[in-house]
């Protein structure tokens, strides 16, 4: 292993994809529950800067993943190594996840949690001050550091909701907003926390044709203006052959190829994992295919009532029926 | 079935016709007022005895008032569903008459500073000099039982109401705050180190809250809702039964003598005594102003905001950066020491203590004045403690007071039916109860939403 640490001292590198810089490393990775192994020997190498698209069909493991790596599930073997840009390592596995986003690295959840109650604004500054040191009693006593830390996490919370576009609904519900500015708010809340790694579960799922327009926009953003390495799920294959720079698949928990996307996409294991058949044919066809599948997919899920696997792909998908 | 198909085609306007005449919401009010009725003929009546568990109803039943209080609920039904043409416009003229004035004060209140000051300085005055026109029997009452209780209840609303943790043996600390003024001030059995002055104790009682909050969160709030409920009941009984046997420590169930507030500066000195109740409400009505105003602050900054989202939805708060079990923690703790406070002034108020002031009913009556008042809301919760603690009080002259509390018990049964936000709701509360209702939220009562990952 390459132990240069102090590469980019600072700047989140912009295009550093030389093999040493890897912001996350994971090796080995196997999570089970009780007889299902959602997760085998799974390892994960991604570069500083880069958009890393994962991809699988439903149940194979790609949230599990998310939630292994955010220290919400801990995997019983394996190890994630963190490599912030200002130096040093961390392991993630097993860590709590309040202290992994401390670290630096935070998610969106595949079915929208956010704290439906509290506004857009509030949602954010929830985000934005965990770091901010101001304790419950300077806070009653009305002390200076406890009031600018409450407007530091307001000017914070305002620059990320006009990032993403949502200033004008600040103190709207987050529970009455439309799905799409549901999402976006999720982003928002994530970035809040200074992430060097954005974890986005399906962020697209149940979004109209505009709005994953906007989502395409924001994710390139995302990476290219505030440097953030973005880890992206997502099954609407044309978004992540757009943004992703490199993809892995997974299926039944194992990591079956990963690569660019035009590579992943003839990839033979991929077309058999999303097919259920050996087919080496015209492979645009096949690429053409696997979209249609996917946004059949896509569909299904966006209701939360676990039904999905149903037959409008045409194909019988192989991947597990999720729970 | 061609009855099943039937039902799902009607329109909401052919359902209305087609629901079965007792289905009719009249119907369901006429037998509620009727029902009012017989409990108001019960409740005036005589009162029941032990030898004959029917005595009262017999005897209420068989002359001629619950007649009179059924033809009541009758007339007002019969007036409510067929005549109240007359009464509404009326009603509404009312309202109007009152509402224009109020409104103009409303709209001044938002834009005109003074009249904000003003109104908020007459509120002000009402609640420090009104209590004076009271009998003596109200102002021991407002003293003793409904200030008091005020702290409790505003202590428990940071634990219920806004971390959304259910506790149901509140009073512990309370019962630690008051002992805590015992031995510091020399009154127990065994003796402090230095004999403190009462104001001088209340620090340490926050920090022995403060320890024993914590003792009792760390290890328990791993656990969710219900599980924690049985270990906060547990705690109670532990501190009860250990206040109530450790007589050589406690004094037990005969009690002890605590000094009274008193200031001893050497040169002036001031007591508080018991012929004048009203110096005690001054010093109560500065200790509940001091905490609700610090708990408004708290409310609206960074921890109120953790608070809901863990309440909310724990997981999420988590992956945010929130450090749950701290935040957890400290709603335990600051709870647990406004508790303490409260527990320090009752035992130097009435200057006596023993065990059975801390029975577990207090705890169960002390959340029934957050959940009726309204969780999470501070004037909510104000509201509840004071009204319900004064409820049996007046009663008292209507009703057998051994029966007092049931109809406290019914009237929070009614409440929760009917308002199950509380009287005055908190905003937040209210739309996780919409939310939840609408099938959008996972928001319980208590608890925080169920995880659910897929
Ligand atoms: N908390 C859990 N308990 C039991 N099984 C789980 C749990 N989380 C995930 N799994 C299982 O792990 C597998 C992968 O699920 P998941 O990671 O959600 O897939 P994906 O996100 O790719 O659709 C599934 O078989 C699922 O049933
Ligand atoms: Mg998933």
């Amino acid at each position: 292993m390459t132990t240069d640490v102090r590469t980019d001292g600072g700047s989140a590198g912009t295009t550093a994809t030389d093999n040493g810089d890897l912001v996350l490393d994971a090796a080995g990775v196997t999570l089970r529950f009780g007889g299902v192994t959602s997760l085998n020997n799974v390892e994960l190498r991604m570069h500083r800067g880069e958009v890393l698209a994962v991809i699988g069909p439903n149940g194979a493991g790609k949230t599990s993943l998310f939630n292994s790596l955010t220290g919400a599930y801990t995997p019983q073997e394996g190890r994630i190594t963190y490599r912030p840009s200002q130096g040093g390592e961390h392991e993630l596995l097993g860590r709590k996840p309040h202290l992994v986003s401390r670290l630096g690295v935070s998610r969106t959840f595949q079915n929208i949690r956010l704290f439906g109650a509290l506004t857009a604004l509030e949602n954010v500054k929830i985000a934005a001050e965990t770091r901010l040191k101001a304790g419950p009693v300077s806070i009653m006593l009305g002390l200076p550091n406890a009031r600018k830390a409450e407007r530091d996490s307001d000017r914070k919370a305002h620059e990320v909701l006009s990032f993403v576009g949502l200033v004008d609904k600040l103190n709207e519900l987050a529970g009455s907003l439309s799905y799409g500015d549901q999402r976006r708010l999720e982003i928002a809340r994530a970035l809040a926390t200074d992430p060097q790694v954005l974890l986005l579960d399906e962020p697209a799922a149940g979004t109209n044709p505009t709005e994953k327009l906007e989502l395409e926009q924001l994710i390139r953003r995302i990476n290219r203006d505030l440097g953030v390495s973005v880890l992206l799920i997502e099954h609407d294959m044309r978004l992540v052959m757009s943004v992703a720079d490199r993809v892995m698949v997974l299926n039944f928990g194992k990591k079956i190829a990963e690569g660019t996307p035009s590579e992943v996409q003839q990839n033979p294991a991929v077309i058999e994992a999303y097919l259920g058949a050996v087919a080496e044919e015209d492979t645009a066809a096949v690429a053409e295919t696997i979209a249609a599948h996917e946004a059949a997919e896509t569909d299904a899920d966006t209701d939360d009532t676990d039904d999905t696997d149903d037959s409008a792909g045409g194909s019988d998908g192989p991947g597990k029926e999720r729970e | 079935m061609s009855d099943a198909t039937k039902t799902t085609n009607l329109t909401v306007a052919q359902q209305l016709r087609e629901v079965r005449w007792y289905q009719q919401p009249r119907w369901r009010r006429l037998g509620a007022l009727l029902s009012l009725g017989l409990l108001m003929s019960m409740v005036t009546g005589v009162q029941g005895t032990h030898n004959d568990i029917f005595y009262a109803v017999r005897e209420n039943f068989s002359d001629g008032s619950v007649a009179v209080w059924l033809g009541l609920a009758l007339l007002v039904w019969a007036v409510r569903e067929f005549a109240s043409a007359p009464f509404t416009s009326s009603a509404r003229k009312v309202k109007g008459t009152l509402v224009t004035p109020l409104g103009a004060v409303g709209r001044l209140w938002s834009t005109e500073r003074w009249v904000r000051w003003g109104v908020i300085a007459a509120f002000a005055a009402i609640l420090v000099w009104g209590p004076m026109g009271l009998s003596r029997f109200w102002q021991t009452v407002l003293v003793d039982q409904i200030a008091i209780y005020l702290l409790v209840a505003v202590g428990l609303n940071v634990v219920i109401g806004w971390a959304g943790m259910l506790d149901l043996g509140f009073i512990a600390f309370f019962a630690i705050g008051a002992y805590s003024a015992a031995f510091w001030t020399g009154a127990l059995p065994v003796q402090p180190p230095v004999v403190l002055n009462n104001f001088l104790v209340i620090p340490l009682a926050v920090i022995t809250c403060l320890i024993a909050g914590v003792l009792l969160g760390a290890p328990t709030l791993r656990l969710r809702g219900d599980y924690l409920a049985i270990v906060t009941l547990g705690f109670h009984e532990i501190v009860y039964l250990a206040a109530k046997n450790l007589g050589d420590v406690t004094g037990g169930t005969s009690g002890v003598k605590v000094d009274r507030w008193h200031i001893d500066l050497g040169f002036w000195t001031y007591e508080w005594n018991v012929i004048d109740q009203m110096p005690f409400y001054w010093l109560l009505l500065a200790f509940i102003a001091i905490v609700v105003f610090l708990f408004i602050r708290l409310e609206h900054s960074k921890v109120g905001r953790a608070w809901t989202a863990i309440r909310e939805d724990e997981v999420a708060a988590a992956s945010t950066g929130v450090d749950t079990v701290r935040y957890k923690l400290m709603a335990f703790a600051i709870g647990a020491s406004t508790s303490g406070i409260a527990g320090v002034a009752y035992a130097s108020k009435v200057g006596y203590i023993n065990s059975e002031n801390f029975v577990i009913l207090l705890s169960i009556l002390v959340l029934s004045y957050v959940i009726f008042g309204g969780m999470g809301s501070i004037p909510g919760v104000l509201f509840g403690a004071a009204f319900l603690v004064w409820l049996p009080e007046f009663l008292r002259d209507f009703v057998d007071p051994k029966d007092r509390h049931m109809y406290l018990g019914a009237l929070l049964v009614v409440m929760m039916i009917y308002r199950p936000q509380g009287v005055i709701p908190s905003r937040r509360r209210q739309r996780e109860l919409e939310m939840a209702e609408a099938g959008t939220g996972g928001a319980d009562a208590t608890g925080p939403a169920s995880g659910r990952q897929s």
